[in-house]
């Protein structure tokens, strides 16, 4: 695996997102071309970015072990590091142009595109995983425990895997 | 604010913060507020949303955007690497630790069970996401008139058709999916102007 084109990957996913989750579709994409993960893989390291600590985006952290061992995860950090910092550029623009209508439909639409190509990979991940009654039953009690927030994210989970070990 | 803290008191303030967030972005940001603005009044709640209004467009993991901002408002370029440095090494430490330990297991027939209840799940907890980002674009929207709703709506149904029918690259369908939202806006306003 060649490093440097994993970390061009994991930067440019980073870079041409704004949110945690943002570049999942464009990593899902790139990564699952060239072989290097499966659904498999974004499913665990998603479900284990639930669990750590910190943003729900260090998700990529664990998906970067899981392709490329330790080497990744260090790769995937910095990746992650760098991005924020176009936060003060933007900072200074926004104070300028933010109320532009053509700003705000282009974050309007950058977030509408992230959030339903989302439920892409979501299908995906779902599909490799094998559907039937028992997965899509997991799947909608989550679904609804999570909706009504009062159990936390990373209990469910704990839930589900209690579940999954006595059904499977 | 007085005068600026230690880097040494920053760096433990923002690893406490990455350090406590169990829970994905949401405690995350829940802690990073009561830290920074009831606590140590490094800046106002007007300050903190609006930061967080910026770190929506710009580039990267939106808290860790944040933690940039409020780093910097408080001591400047060594401030923001500190700050975040101190929110990441915590945390990413614990989530390098949690996938080693797992991928030694990740074969056990009893983890394999384990993962075929947590994949679903992740995928419920998934879906709930895309509805909490889905809710205020498109409210927003609702709100503006049905012209913006439709081309919110085009864009929701057009941009996963798109990546999986046509195989365009994500990122040229996410940018795509901005510029025609930027112009529609833009057009709309200036429509809306001239009447």
């Amino acid at each position: 695996m060649n490093p440097w084109l994993l970390f061009w990957l994991l930067l440019k996913a980073a870079l041409f997102s704004t949110s945690g989750t943002g570049n999942l579709p464009i990593l899902h994409t790139d990564l699952i071309a060239l072989g290097w993960a499966t659904d498999h893989n974004f499913a665990e390291a998603l479900a284990i970015g639930q669990i750590s600590p910190g943003p729900t985006g260090l998700w990529v952290i664990s998906l970067a072990y899981l392709v490329d061992g330790v080497r990744g995860a260090l790769l995937a950090l910095v990746a992650i590091a760098i991005p924020p910092f176009t936060a003060l550029g933007v900072h200074a623009l926004y104070a300028r142009y933010g109320a532009h209508p053509a700003v705000q439909g282009f974050v309007r639409g950058l977030t509408l595109a992230v959030a339903s190509m989302f439920l892409v990979v979501i299908v995906n991940i779902m599909h490799q995983n094998g559907i039937d009654i028992r997965s899509i039953a997991i799947a909608l009690g989550a679904l609804g425990l999570t909706y009504t927030r009062k159990i936390p994210v990373p209990v469910i989970l704990v839930g589900a895997a209690m579940v999954g070990m006595c059904l499977y | 604010m007085e005068k600026p803290p230690r880097l040494r008191d920053l760096f433990r303030i923002w690893a406490g913060i990455g350090l406590q967030s169990f829970g994905g972005g949401a405690t995350t940001l829940y802690l990073m507020r009561c830290v920074t603005v009831e606590e140590q009044h490094w800046l106002s709640d007007e300050e903190y949303s609006l930061y967080w209004g910026i770190v929506q467009i710009a580039p990267g993991i939106n808290l860790l955007g944040q933690t940039v901002l409020i780093g910097w408002r408080v001591a400047g370029a060594l401030g923001a690497i500190v700050a975040l440095i101190g929110l990441l090494l915590p945390s990413i430490s614990i989530t390098i630790l949690i996938t080693a330990g797992y991928a030694t297991i990740r074969t056990q027939p009893l983890v394999v069970a384990a993962l075929h209840g947590i994949i679903p799940a992740t995928v419920g907890v998934g879906v709930v996401l895309v509805i909490q980002m889905l809710k205020p674009p498109v409210l927003a929207s609702y709100h503006e008139g049905r012209w913006h709703l439709g081309l919110s709506l085009v864009v929701l149904v057009a941009a996963p058709l798109l990546l999986v029918l046509l195989n365009l690259p994500a990122i040229v369908v996410l940018w795509g999916a901005g510029f025609c939202c930027a112009a529609g806006f833009w057009l709309l306003h200036w429509r809306g102007g001239q009447q």
